[in-house]
């Protein structure tokens, strides 16, 4: 599980842009018995692998029919009477469902378009840095929040932000003002909360790949740019973030998949009776009627809508842009 | 272009380094906090105004913290996991890595996609729950440790690395007579310490730093690791620090008290960062290498 999260910073595919049906023709490999036999060490080697991921990841896909079956603990995932669409439309009856909807595209629409050009303007100003030694010290710091849990996150943020004795109302209390506000149980506070600690958290680690593709830019490039007179600023528009498009480009396509699923650790955590109104998403719903009150056929089509939208968006996303910047996943 | 740089260099490098401390600030300083906290009698913290330094200097925290056998007891199961996983989890995706990059292999594509796929699309937890739950791995040290074995995205990236070794070792080797299980283990292991390392890191974090399954897969109290402990703290914020504070005998001592349900909190969040604050200015190398390594194109 907390594994899978190590993707969040999603570059796992070859970035192939530009490289339009360029394909080279690859021989064709020989599907024959001889062929096969030949690699028989290679496939004892995937053996492992591939029933790990039939079990952990393929049989969860074919356990979705949960989502059109009542579940029964005798007979397990595929046993139960076929209920057809009644939890689906559940689902859509409940206006609560709405609200949960609502909190989480809100929520991943500020991490993903809000959020996105921080890592980028960070790679950019460590670009300026020339000494490496004086950038790297920099750099370490800013991937370390990278490797802390989000509960060591959160333990923290409940420090700062306590009412009275956090370092927040300290300050505030020291600038004249009230200083007994409990910020993490009001809900007017819980967005930008959720934002910054977001952004403060995967800023540096972020960065590292856009700071790759800036530090690829052919430096002639620059040197041309000046002697055209342009100014700084010009070239970082006209040359670096022209340069490092396609990575851009990339990596939002594939943050594009987590639309519907907002970040469960961080909200999940950061969740209090006071700000539930706004913090409650589909991730913690799921949890909360499958996990922790056994609703397990509502909850997996609750997931399920979930999961397939999230796939369509990224198909539908990498296709277009494929098309028209000739930059796509695969 | 540095010619124009040095021209600039008052407004843009001020600009530029004023940012870039502002943030690094805001990285250490809360940890200071925290560690001052931590540090600090309980009950005189309560008082607030402790900033970066301790003002009641005490040791209490922690040593009640240790005092309880759930602490002990979690911090065992979160060695246990995370050596045994990192350790088994990182053999395993190297042979496989290993044998996708093999480009004779038949069926070496559809096998990749395969493998791909399940980062695009998941069955969801409740579905994985209830694998989990037929497997017999709930509630068991196992559901940490099998269900992590794999993860898509350091397949890829060791395979990029694999394939960026040179064929011409690998080719005398297999002339010389060793078999595929010889050249992984003689010859492409030891080559590849450092994608290795980069994700044997990347394993153990995740490993110290989970407490979903923690949480949701394990009852047994005696099998929750320290992240997970963190987070019903955190969770259960007061009651649970009470519970500790109860067990721990400090009421018989009443007078003595001069910890709290905050500051045993501290030292927790103390003990759970410690490791990764420690190792990181000597490992953190790796750590950069393997997001590079795993955007190199194909």
């Amino acid at each position: 599980m907390e594994i899978a999260t190590e993707k969040d910073l999603g570059s796992g595919t070859e970035i192939n842009n530009n490289k339009k049906k360029k394909r080279k023709k690859v021989k064709p490999v020989g599907m024959t018995w001889k062929n096969i036999k030949k690699h028989r060490a290679q496939y004892l080697m995937l053996l492992p692998c591939i029933i790990f991921f039939i079990i952990f990841s393929y049989l969860p896909m074919a356990g979705l029919v949960l989502a059109f079956k009542e579940f029964r603990f005798d007979t397990g995932m595929f046993g139960g009477a076929w209920v057809g669409l009644q939890y689906f439309e559940r689902f859509f009856q409940d206006p609560q469902s709405w609200n949960f909807v609502k909190n989480t595209l809100i929520i991943s629409g500020m991490k993903l378009i809000l959020a996105m050009p921080f890592p980028i303007i960070l790679a950019l100003l460590f670009n300026e840095i020339k000494s490496n030694k004086i950038r790297g010290f920099f750099q370490s710091i800013s991937y370390l929040p990278h490797f802390l849990s989000w509960v060591v996150v959160v333990g923290i943020i409940q420090s700062i932000l306590a009412p009275n004795t956090g370092l927040l109302n300290e300050l505030i209390k020291n600038m004249g003002g009230d200083g007994s506000t409990f910020f993490l149980m009001d809900e007017k506070y819980f967005h930008s909360i959720m934002f910054w600690s977001y952004v403060w958290k995967d800023i540096g680690w972020s960065s590292i790949i856009y700071f790759a593709a800036i530090a690829g830019i052919n430096p002639a490039l620059y040197e041309a740019a000046a002697i055209d007179g342009a100014s700084r600023l010009r070239q970082i528009w006209h040359i670096t973030l022209t340069g490092i498009r396609p990575t851009i480009l990339i990596l939002f396509i594939l943050s594009l998949g987590n639309i519907l699923s907002a970040g469960f650790d961080q909200i999940y955590l950061l969740k209090t009776p006071g700000n539930a109104e706004v913090a409650e998403i589909i991730d913690t719903y799921v949890i909360r009627t499958g996990l922790q009150s056994g609703q397990f056929g509502y909850a997996t089509a609750v997931g399920m809508m979930q999961g397939v939208i999230g796939l369509v968006v990224v198909l539908v996303v990498n296709r277009f842009a494929n098309k028209k910047f000739n930059t796509s996943l695969w | 272009m540095y010619r124009e740089r040095r021209k600039s260099w008052n407004f843009f490098q001020v600009f530029n380094y004023t940012i870039i401390i502002l943030l690094c600030l805001s990285i250490i300083l809360p940890f200071l906090n925290i560690l001052a906290l931590s540090f600090n009698e309980g009950t005189d913290a309560q008082r607030g105004g402790i900033y970066f330094f301790p003002r009641e200097f005490s040791i209490e925290n922690y040593i009640e913290v240790f005092k309880q056998s759930t602490v002990l007891n979690a911090t065992a199961v979160s060695v246990f996991r995370t050596v045994v996983g990192t350790v088994v989890s990182v053999f395993l995706t190297a042979m496989a890595a290993y044998a996708l990059q093999t480009k004779t292999l038949p069926g070496r594509k559809v096998i990749t996609f395969f493998i791909f796929f399940t980062m695009l699309f998941s069955g969801g937890i409740v579905p994985y729950y209830l694998v989990l739950t037929d497997l017999n791995l709930t509630n068991t040290i196992w559901v940490y440790i099998i269900p992590s074995l794999y993860s898509v995205w350091n397949i890829l990236i060791m395979r990029t690395f694999f394939q960026g070794l040179p064929d011409s070792v690998v080719e005398a080797a297999r002339i010389d007579g060793c078999g595929e299980f010889q050249i992984f283990l003689r010859i492409i292991l030891p080559m590849s310490k450092p994608v290795i390392a980069t994700i044997a890191l990347f394993n153990a974090v995740a490993h110290w730093n989970d407490w979903f399954s923690g949480s949701f897969y394990v009852r047994d109290p005696e099998l929750k690791p320290l992240a997970t402990l963190l987070q019903e703290m955190l969770t259960r914020q007061q009651a649970l620090a009470d519970a500790l504070l109860r067990n721990s005998g400090a009421y018989a001592a009443l007078e003595k008290i001069t910890v709290t349900g905050d500051s045993l909190k501290m030292a927790t969040i103390i003990i759970v960062v410690a490791p990764i604050i420690l190792v990181y200015p000597f490992v953190q190398k790796y750590f950069a290498q393997g997001v590079n390594i795993g955007s190199v194109k194909e």
